[in-house]
């Protein structure tokens, strides 16, 4: 579903992935760690296409396509979706809005009918439900004044939503409380299946406790320098990144 | 400074032409005051941007039409108005090419007085003639229009003013006085709405006066809504009693070249004022927006947001001052003024003013300029929101605010719509 070869790309001119290569297929669950500016969050803002990043040399196609040709809304429409580590606040405009917004742009780009007011507040009360969410969030300017975890269960739930092939979600479990944990962690479970793709960017073993990846790879100076499977999780979680950085230059 | 009128003998005749009322001497000594300074120019630290001089050129052309006598509303107006009526609960009057029309007014209410400041002795002595462009609107007013509200009460229905100019063939001028006077302990609820049409050049110069007595609360929305060719200066000034609370909104979507200026007196203790306003300006429009308050006595209160939205070759000027006054201790002066800049050729002078000399002031200002905040442009485009619509959604957020603030509810509805095919023809001209 998504393959990314030889990957480089830089910001305001420094290179910050240099050489990444990363293959997702259906139905599997890929937990990215790392330490702090390896490269992470630069991954996930260049798989979504955030126009500050020069991407210089490599590919990604995702679904066969070639995926950099495409602007960030239409990899949204094609089924992409990522968590942002740091959710934005944008006053004045309505949570409702935003996910109705969403949605119908989301459906009209697959020739789909776009729903009804009606249609759509059964849809996201259900789903409000999911994230244990009070209704009175859609009330609200987008993030709006929401805590750390309450706009990170608003990812999630706009998610939930919008039902992506391929999610990217970037530390959405920092600065969650063990019970945000549980229900962040259900949602994204909730999406689960052969036909989607799932990237974890974390920081933590935790929330594999409750999400268990398929795949766990560690980035580190812009390269993914080890793959492996959940034990690898473990593995960092004892003994941190040192001893791979090590063994990777020697 | 003195500059000298060009068209002297054309103004003096058009003055003479005026229809003999009451207002004659007022008008004559109006005459004499302006003929002494003539419009204001670029050199008058206060005008330094905006060239009223040269964008008004007043000859023969403008001030030959006899504009005093029309006696039945016109057409056009009638139908703006009724379009209006539909859109805003609320009881109507009609000020057309400067002149009221008390005929077709809504207000039944007993506790609100509608005459024609010709017939009202009290209020002609008031007429307010301190700077030029209030001297030249003294000079050629047809008739005021005064509103007084009855001391204890509270009208619950807007009062809306509909202000509109028509100039199909000449060069249209028009200087249109509205003097409102809240009662001890009342509270009303104002709009002015602007509009304008036809094809020929036009002029607006309006004056309102507004007098709040003790413990009154006035809420005034003003919305300039002209068309894209015409020239507009309007003066809102206000006495603010003790205790009494003003509340203005203004708001300019029209007009080629616009000078609003807000001129609040807060005359005794516990006087308070909000002011806000909103400009959203493309193509080679010039908005300047004046506003100034003195804090006379402690502690009195102010606060102030103006927000504005600019495209294409767009020029506006935001200059808000406070002064507070030897002995207006205890006062509180809030001041922000935010603009977004949608391209580079456009321009925004903003500069807030403070003025202290009294103690214990509590002041505050800031100015902002700056673009749509690319980081949730890219927020909305992640969410599959198309760049067009993120930018709509994002702009009119910008503007939402002061519209949601502002004082008279029954016009929001109507406010956000007008803003939103305002702003849709903005974004338009982005796309160049
Ligand atoms: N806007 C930017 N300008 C310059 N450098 C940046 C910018 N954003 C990120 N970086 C740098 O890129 C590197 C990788 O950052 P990031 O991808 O956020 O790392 P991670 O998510 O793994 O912590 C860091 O060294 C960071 O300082
Ligand atoms: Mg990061």
């Amino acid at each position: 579903m998504l393959k990314i070869r030889n990957l480089h790309a830089s910001i305001k001119g420094t290179e910050i992935l240099k050489g990444l290569s990363l293959e997702v297929n259906a139905g599997e669950v890929h937990a990215i760690m790392g330490p702090n500016g390896s490269g992470k969050s630069t991954l996930a803002q260049v798989i979504a296409g955030h126009v500050d990043y020069e991407v210089t040399s490599g590919s990604v196609t995702y679904q066969g396509k070639d995926l950099l040709d495409l602007a960030p809304e239409m990899r949204a429409r094609e089924g992409i979706f990522l968590g942002f580590q740091y959710p934005v606040e944008i006053p004045g405009v309505n949570n409702t809005y935003l996910l109705k917004a969403a949605l119908n742009a989301k459906r009209k780009h697959l020739g789909l009918p776009e729903v009804d007011a009606y249609e759509f507040m059964k849809l996201i009360r259900e789903k409000m439900k999911l994230m244990e969410m009070d209704p009175s969030f859609l009330k609200r300017g987008v993030n709006e004044g929401f805590s750390g975890g309450e706009k990170k269960r608003n990812e999630i739930l706009q998610m939930a939503l919008l039902e992506p092939t391929l999610a990217v979600l970037d530390e959405t479990d920092s600065g969650l409380d063990i019970d945000a944990l549980k229900v962040v962690a259900n949602g994204v479970n909730t999406l689960r299946s052969p036909e989607r793709g799932i990237i974890l960017v974390t920081h933590y073993q935790r929330l594999l406790d409750y999400i268990e990846p398929d795949h766990v790879h560690v980035l580190s100076g812009g390269r993914i320098i080890r793959s492996g499977d959940k034990s690898l999780a473990h593995d960092l979680e004892e003994r941190g990144y040192d001893w791979l950085s090590e063994a990777v230059s020697a | 400074m003195s500059t000298e009128f060009s068209a002297e003998t054309e103004l003096r005749s058009a003055v003479e032409r005026l229809p003999a009322n009451s207002l004659k001497p007022l008008r004559q000594s109006a005459l004499t005051g302006f003929l002494k300074t003539g419009f204001p120019g670029v050199k008058q630290e206060d005008w330094r941007y905006t060239n009223l001089q040269a964008a008004v050129t007043l000859s023969q052309r403008w001030l030959s039409a006899d504009r005093g006598s029309i006696k039945k509303l016109p057409d056009s107006a009638a139908s703006v108005l009724q379009q209006l009526q539909e859109q805003i609960e609320a009881d109507w009057i009609v000020v057309a090419s400067g002149q009221a029309f008390l005929d077709g007014s809504t207000i039944s209410d007993a506790d609100i007085s509608v005459r024609l400041l010709s017939t009202d002795p009290q209020a002609a002595e008031q007429i307010n003639t301190a700077d030029p462009l209030s001297s030249f609107n003294a000079a050629l007013m047809t008739d005021g229009l005064v509103i007084r509200i009855a001391s204890n009460s509270v009208i619950k229905r807007p009062v809306a003013i509909l202000l509109f100019d028509d100039s199909d063939t000449a060069a249209a001028l028009s200087n249109a006085r509205i003097v409102i006077d809240a009662g001890v302990n009342s509270s009303c609820q104002l709009l002015e709405i602007h509009r304008s049409h036809g094809a020929a050049e036009q002029f607006s110069n309006t004056v309102s006066q507004v007098n709040l007595q003790a413990g009154s609360t006035v809420a005034l929305t003003r919305i300039q809504d002209r068309e894209a060719h015409h020239l507009h200066t309007g003066r809102v000034a206000a006495r603010i009693g003790a205790d009494a609370s003003f509340n203005i909104t203004s708001i300019d979507i029209g007009g080629a070249l616009i000078r609003n200026d807000v001129a609040i007196d807060l005359a005794e203790a516990g006087a308070d004022v909000t002011m806000n306003g909103l400009y959203l300006a493309s193509d080679n429009q010039h908005i300047d927006n004046h506003t100034r308050v003195d804090h006379r006595v402690g502690p009195s209160t102010s606060s102030e947001e103006y927000r504005g939205l600019l495209n294409g070759n767009a020029r506006c000027v935001f200059n808000g001052k406070a002064v507070v006054h030897i002995g207006a201790d205890g006062s509180d002066a809030q001041q922000s003024n935010h603009n977004l800049l949608m391209s580079d050729k456009a321009e925004i002078d903003t500069k807030p003013e403070l003025e202290i000399y009294a103690d214990e002031v509590k002041c505050s200002h800031g100015a902002t300029v700056g673009q749509l905040d690319p980081v949730s442009l890219f927020y909305l485009r992640s969410r599959g929101l198309d760049k067009d619509q993120a930018t709509r959604i994002l702009t009119s957020a910008f503007a939402t605010k002061i519209i949601e603030e502002s004082p008279v509810a029954a016009a929001h509805d109507y406010l956000q719509q007008r803003s939103k095919a305002c702003l849709e023809r903005i974004i338009a001209g982005d796309s160049k």
